[in-house]
């Protein structure tokens, strides 16, 4: 979806009134959460260049909106809190917090199914189906268990060992599909520790990164009207394309 | 309260830091030319210039979710001076903008100002 480098700003509001005395009384205004992205495109093909035209023609510069994967983000949200409302729980499934972690931390889960058939746990992200999808996690288990990675209909099988081990699946859904279930699930019976579940909108997972929102952008814009795209060689061309999302507007 | 968050070296800075701190005094000069001077501040305002490079995709991560919870400049933070050592609470980010660069996997940046409150 992108190259590197790519540039994120982050961006709140705080009304800030400053005292004589240097003092600050400080008020949020927690509805302004501004996402940019600067993403800088080099050595792209004809196509590359054509396609990227055909959708900034349909956006028609700054004007229409449309669904964003964060490049450098994890698109589930609360990664580390597997209790929140973000997250659906097969109904036999217990979820144990404050496991160690493999960074030291006590951010894991303990995933324990009580019942005689898989149960998981998922998150549903309203992204688009077509592209492709790498969900990875950390896992463990006293006993070596089978542990299936699910997105839409698909599940792929990995085994979790007495280590930490990071597994990751790489899955390409349904191209009409305008939302996609991840999860993960365990065998009847079976007890795994989970850390750092996470999805990406690529084939091969990157480092864990922790997130709250997740990285599922609605309605973001393009941030400039005007695309400028050079021609470097044949068939080689460089643009840099500003995205911005802003949840109060 | 919330603690700024360390590295994974448990570094808080990396070089080249930066470390401000102001006074705000007045001086009041009277006709003879002596003067008289007091503080109009609760104390002096401390300021340090974070620069963070080669960061892997779980520091930048957690620094976001750092910038997040804070809501930008509004929340505060402890923060320990990389000088000294030394804990200062209430402390904040300066500014409502906070940007990220990734160049490379594992080679990500951010670059911030951190001010103590008074």
């Amino acid at each position: 979806m992108s190259q590197f480098p790519v540039q994120k700003n982050r961006r709140a509001r705080t009304v800030v009134n400053q005292a004589a005395d240097g003092s600050r009384i400080k008020l949020a205004d927690p509805a302004v959460k501004v996402t940019e992205w600067v993403l800088s495109y080099a050595d792209l093909s004809d196509a590359e260049a054509t396609a990227l035209l055909g959708f900034y023609a349909a956006a028609e510069g700054t004007l229409n909106g449309f669904t964003f994967l964060d490049p450098v983000g994890n698109l589930l949200a609360w990664s580390d809190q597997l209790d929140q409302a973000d997250w659906q729980k097969d109904p036999l499934l217990s979820l144990t917090p404050g496991i160690a972690d493999p960074r030291g931390g006590t951010q894991a889960w303990r995933l324990s199914n009580s019942g005689g058939a898989e149960q998981g746990i998922g998150q549903t992200l309203a992204a688009p189906g077509a592209y492709q999808y790498c969900l990875s996690a950390y896992v463990r288990a006293a006993a070596a268990t089978s542990v299936g990675l699910t997105a839409g209909s698909q599940a792929a099988q990995q085994m979790a060992t007495s280590e930490w081990t990071r597994i990751a699946w790489t899955f390409s859904g349904d191209a009409q599909a305008t939302s996609v279930r991840f999860g993960i699930e365990i065998g009847a019976g079976g007890v795994v520790e989970v850390y750092g579940l996470q999805v990406e909108a690529q084939m091969t997972a990157s480092g864990y990164k922790a997130s709250t929102l997740g990285g599922v952008y609605e309605d973001a814009h393009l941030g400039d009207d005007v695309l400028t795209i050079t021609s470097t060689d044949v068939n080689r061309h460089a643009c840099t394309v500003k995205i911005i999302h802003a949840n109060h507007l | 309260m919330a603690a700024f968050p360390k590295l994974k070296t448990n570094a808080i800075a990396q070089y080249p830091v930066a470390r401000r701190a102001q006074f705000q005094n007045q001086t009041v000069r009277f006709v003879d030319g002596s003067e008289q001077r007091y503080r109009d501040s609760a104390g002096p305002r401390l300021e340090w210039d974070i620069q963070l490079s080669e960061l892997d995709e779980g520091e930048l991560a957690a620094i976001e979710e750092f910038f997040l919870a804070s809501q930008g400049a509004f929340g505060s933070f402890s923060f320990t001076d990389p000088w000294d050592g030394q804990v200062y609470d209430n402390c904040s980010v300066a500014a409502d903008d906070l940007a990220f660069l990734t160049v490379a996997e594992m080679r990500g940046s951010a670059k911030f100002t951190v001010v103590r409150n008074i």
